[in-house]
């Protein structure tokens, strides 16, 4: 019982994670159609400048923000330089777009600073647990999982009662109606790769932390998960993608403590497999959004 | 299998063999001029590259579906081959606990090329199930993400069994005798790949693909099942996948995960994308383009090397050409063509068909116009007691309609009087909460489009569906295809008459794209008829036509239904085509039928002036 509930609270904050990356590719997706296989590179980016940051004497109280900042600042960047161009475009085109600026963020690192592992020392309170009737509980799990719904009341707060979130929400479900209704394209366009690098960078900061390292494909794993994350709780529903992190956290966790040691490796294997079957029998995810036909 | 012989087998076999001649011929000369083990070692792995290339254009070309999964099943084959093909000795050093007794297991190179092959395809076959299920279309968003986690998978588990794969640090580095030493079979499997690809891009298979990534639901609605056809050029594609990725393993003598992994993905995706995905000719331009772009990026950032001046030695330039900048020239080449030319170089050009139309086709004649069907089997169509609600709405009630061959219904009703919907239920789009229909005595409630279209309802679009990159004739062929299969117990008519009937011989050749309202009306027509129906459903053929261009549509429709021995159903709001061209009408008015006769009757029905012309009148 008491290693459940450890497991659960590892899940969860493994899951925050997940979440916050997955709400920032589904709210990218829903204004654009955009699945942007590029959003580990608010990692890999701020992850450079972390270890930058360090080896000039800043510390993690000052690197935090920066981090956060950077995530954003490389958000707008890239949606200035690559993804503006082919707003409209085919699914195809767009996928494949963000496909490259991943390929080229990460050969970039790896071609004019270094193929090898740049260590981040981890901050001091990160291996630390506290007790709590019986259980051992990291306080980084705490932090992680108080912070992101600190972050995501934010984000509801802010999608629900502002302009900007109004302007959001409509472009999302008819970006040319909302734009008739005098809804500015570029300002909510730009304002959700803001937003989507702000949640990145949230994640950013615990993704390194956790890691103590960067390398030049360290958005990989991060973009794979919150792709997978949007995609389990159904693209084009934020509510889903926040559901489909969680669920993906609680289960990497939970089938890794169930799986016999032999096996243990396969884990992200065999998560792979319970996605494949979701899909067979929920095609459309967890909260899947009604897609109509027009004929 | 193939509508006409020369156009799609010999001369794509023709162009096959050129674009072979000249990718191995430059090569060659490449070889020639620098003279040295790396250039032979590069040309080798260009060919080998083109193989996979090819192969991948097969799934992603002909479907439209973004695949990043092709070089997982790359990877699958690529350790089943190993594993089967080193030698038992070897296999002690690098995996001597293999599960399933497979180190004492050795069989010939050729041999494990097929287990290679075999094992892909069950496994191609189960994601073709999983992506079938996801909805696969062109584009589709979730399908390219089962494809991304087929990659991921098969990397992870290559890393995290060593037992089998050797792990990712020692690999299955193995001898089985030698490595690959001739280039013979790489020639041989690239000469086929290029034929299997050409082939089933003209073939029936490949052709309904092409229409379902041209257009999903006109494709569905012309009887084409895409998710068939879209699991047909998987294996076809795993299969040569699998053939390309066991020749680069045995060429290299040995396997990493990571050569089968991101790096090689985006390589063979970007020779793909810069060539032009709709085209194998594009894919082998994308190859030799790509090939030479990065061999050039290599050698400027190799010391001493330079063009024009341009080179590793000099600072500042030092500082941008140096060692891997092959991988950066990937990246920006990939997001270079998304941003300024999204279908590459050449489009979907294909060089055998160029050939064709230059030196194959000849002079071809008008056919003579098509005397209309005399004996025409009688049936009916019979919609009863249809209701449909979407929440608490009631868009349907109890409406119905019949039609027998030969006839031409009309239905009108103004806005929001439930006609698309009923177009809608019995085209399958829309499932009706209650009600029945049927052709003769056969139910077709609760199918699918495209077995609809089978069974003989055969529709057209309000807002046009064409296949736009297809040619005019290639559109018509398409349903021909389809109703030479399933609609063979009637007359299916010659696709050139039909064309000719439609009034678009002279534009036979041009894409549909490319043709003019009025035109791409006239085609849609030609194509519903090139299904042989029993009903042609035409949802507002008139829509965006002038009153004079309406008076013809008139004569056409009635025509064109009298060739093929169609009924057709007509939804209209335009009170003159309607009366016009109907034997029959029904009105409709919020969710019913409220009058059903001839024109003259109906116009005359007191409830049909207050209902409909009452309404209008407001307008």
């Amino acid at each position: 019982m008491s290693e459940l509930l450890q497991n659960l609270i590892d899940g969860l904050g493994r899951g925050s994670i997940y979440a916050l990356l997955a709400l920032g590719v589904a709210v990218v997706f829903g204004i654009m159609h955009l699945l942007n296989f590029a959003h580990g590179e608010l990692i890999t980016i701020p992850g450079y400048v972390t270890f930058w940051a360090f080896n000039n004497g800043w510390n993690w109280w000052s690197v935090i923000p920066l981090i956060v900042v950077v995530s954003i600042l490389s958000s707008l960047l890239i949606e200035r330089i690559a993804f503006s161009r082919v707003r409209g475009s085919k699914d195809f085109t767009m996928l494949l777009t963000s496909f490259g600026v991943h390929f080229i963020v990460s050969a970039g690192f790896l071609l004019y600073v270094s193929a090898s592992v740049k260590p981040i020392p981890r901050p001091d309170w990160f291996a630390k647990t506290v007790a709590v009737g019986g259980l051992r509980i990291e306080i980084f799990d705490l932090v992680v999982i108080a912070v992101t719904i600190v972050v995501l009341a934010g984000t509801t707060w802010l999608l629900q009662r502002t302009m900007f979130g109004l302007a959001l929400r409509a472009a999302a479900d008819d970006f040319d109606t909302a734009r008739l209704m005098g809804v500015n394209s570029n300002s909510v366009i730009r304002g959700a790769f803001a937003l989507s690098g702000f949640l990145a960078g949230i994640a950013a900061v615990f993704w390194i932390m956790r890691e103590g390292q960067v390398t030049p494909t360290a958005g990989i794993n991060p973009m794979l998960q919150g792709v997978l994350a949007a995609l389990i709780g159904g693209l084009g529903s934020l509510r889903g993608a926040v559901l489909g992190g969680f669920v993906l956290g609680l289960a990497e966790v939970l089938l890794r403590s169930w799986l016999p040691l032999g096996i243990q490796n396969l884990t992200t294997g065999f998560v792979f497999v319970m996605i494949a079957l979701l899909f067979i029998f929920r095609p459309g995810g967890l909260l899947s959004v009604p897609q109509v036909e027009r004929v | 299998m193939f509508p006409n012989t020369k156009r799609d087998i010999v001369f794509p076999i023709i162009g096959s063999a050129v674009l072979f001649v000249i990718l191995l011929g430059g090569g060659l000369i490449y070889q020639t001029i620098i003279g040295n083990g790396s250039a032979e070692r590069l040309i080798t792995t260009m060919l080998i590259n083109a193989i996979i290339v090819i192969g991948i254009q097969i799934y992603i070309g002909n479907t439209g579906i973004l695949s990043f999964g092709h070089i997982g099943f790359g990877a699958i084959a690529g350790y089943a081959f190993a594993v089967y093909a080193i030698s038992p000795d070897e296999k002690l050093k690098r995996i001597p606990n293999a599960p399933f007794g497979l180190t004492e297991t050795q069989v010939s190179p050729i041999f494990a090329i097929m287990i290679a092959v075999g094992v892909a395809l069950i496994f191609a076959f189960i994601v073709g199930i999983g992506l079938a299920r996801s909805g696969a279309q062109s584009g589709a968003v979730a399908a390219t993400v089962i494809t991304l986690a087929v990659l991921f998978v098969t990397h992870e588990v290559a890393k995290s069994w060593p037992e089998l794969t050797g792990g990712n640090r020692g690999g299955v580095s193995f001898a089985i005798g030698a490595s690959l030493g001739s280039r013979w079979p790489i020639l041989l499997v690239l000469f086929a790949a290029l034929v299997v690809a050409r082939l089933y891009g003209q073939s029936r298979s490949g052709r309904l693909a092409i229409a379902a990534r041209e257009d999903n639901l006109a494709a569905r609605a012309m009887g084409v099942n895409p998710l068939v056809q879209q699991m047909v050029a998987l294996l076809i594609s795993v299969t040569v996948v699998a053939v390309g990725s066991s020749l680069r393993v045995w060429q290299i003598g040995s396997i990493l995960p990571d050569r089968f992994f991101f790096d090689y993905t985006m390589l063979t995706l970007v020779m793909l994308i810069v060539g032009g995905r709709n085209s194998v000719t594009g894919a082998v331009l994308g190859v030799a383009v790509m090939t030479s772009a990065r061999e050039l990026a290599r050698r400027l950032g190799q010391n001493g090397f330079e063009v024009f001046g341009i080179g590793l030695d000099e600072p500042p330039l030092d500082w941008i050409f140096r060692e891997n900048l092959n991988s950066v020239v990937l990246g920006v080449a990939m997001v270079g063509f998304m941003i300024w030319r999204p279908t590459g170089i050449l489009e979907d050009w294909e060089f055998d068909q160029w050939l064709y139309r230059k030196f194959g086709r000849g002079d071809e004649a008008e056919p003579e116009r098509m005397d209309e069907l005399e004996d025409i089997p009688d049936v009916r169509f019979t919609a009863s007691d249809i209701s449909v609600s979407f929440g608490g709405f009631q868009a349907l009630s109890d409406a119905g309609i019949t039609a027998a061959s030969g006839e031409v219904v009309g239905i009108i009703g103004p806005n929001g009087a439930g006609k698309t919907t009923f177009v809608n239920v019995i085209t399958g789009m829309v499932e009706a909460t209650d009600g029945h229909f049927s052709i003769g005595d056969r139910p077709l409630e609760g199918k699918a489009s495209f077995e609809l279209a089978r069974s003989g309802l055969v529709r057209t679009f309000q807002n046009l569906r064409l296949f736009g990159a297809l040619t005019v004739r290639e559109n018509v062929e398409t349903a021909s295809l389809v109703a030479r299969e399933h609609r063979s117990d009637r007359t299916v008519r010659d696709v050139d008459s039909l064309i000719s009937e439609a009034g678009l011989w002279e534009h036979r050749h041009r894409r549909a794209r490319e043709l003019d309202y009025g035109n791409s009306r006239r085609l849609e027509l030609a194509r519903a008829a090139a299904m042989a129906p029993s009903f042609m459903l035409l949802d507002e053929p008139t829509s965006g036509m002038s009153d004079t261009e309406s008076v013809t549509m008139i004569e056409q429709v009635r025509h064109m239904a009298a060739t093929v021995g169609a009924g057709v159903i007509v939804i209209d709001h335009d009170l003159g085509f309607i009366t016009g061209i109907s034997d029959r009408i029904y009105v409709f008015d919020q969710g019913r039928v409220i009058a059903e006769g001839t024109p003259g009757e109906v116009q005359a029905n007191k409830a049909v002036q207050a209902a409909y012309l009452g309404s209008l009148a407001e307008d």
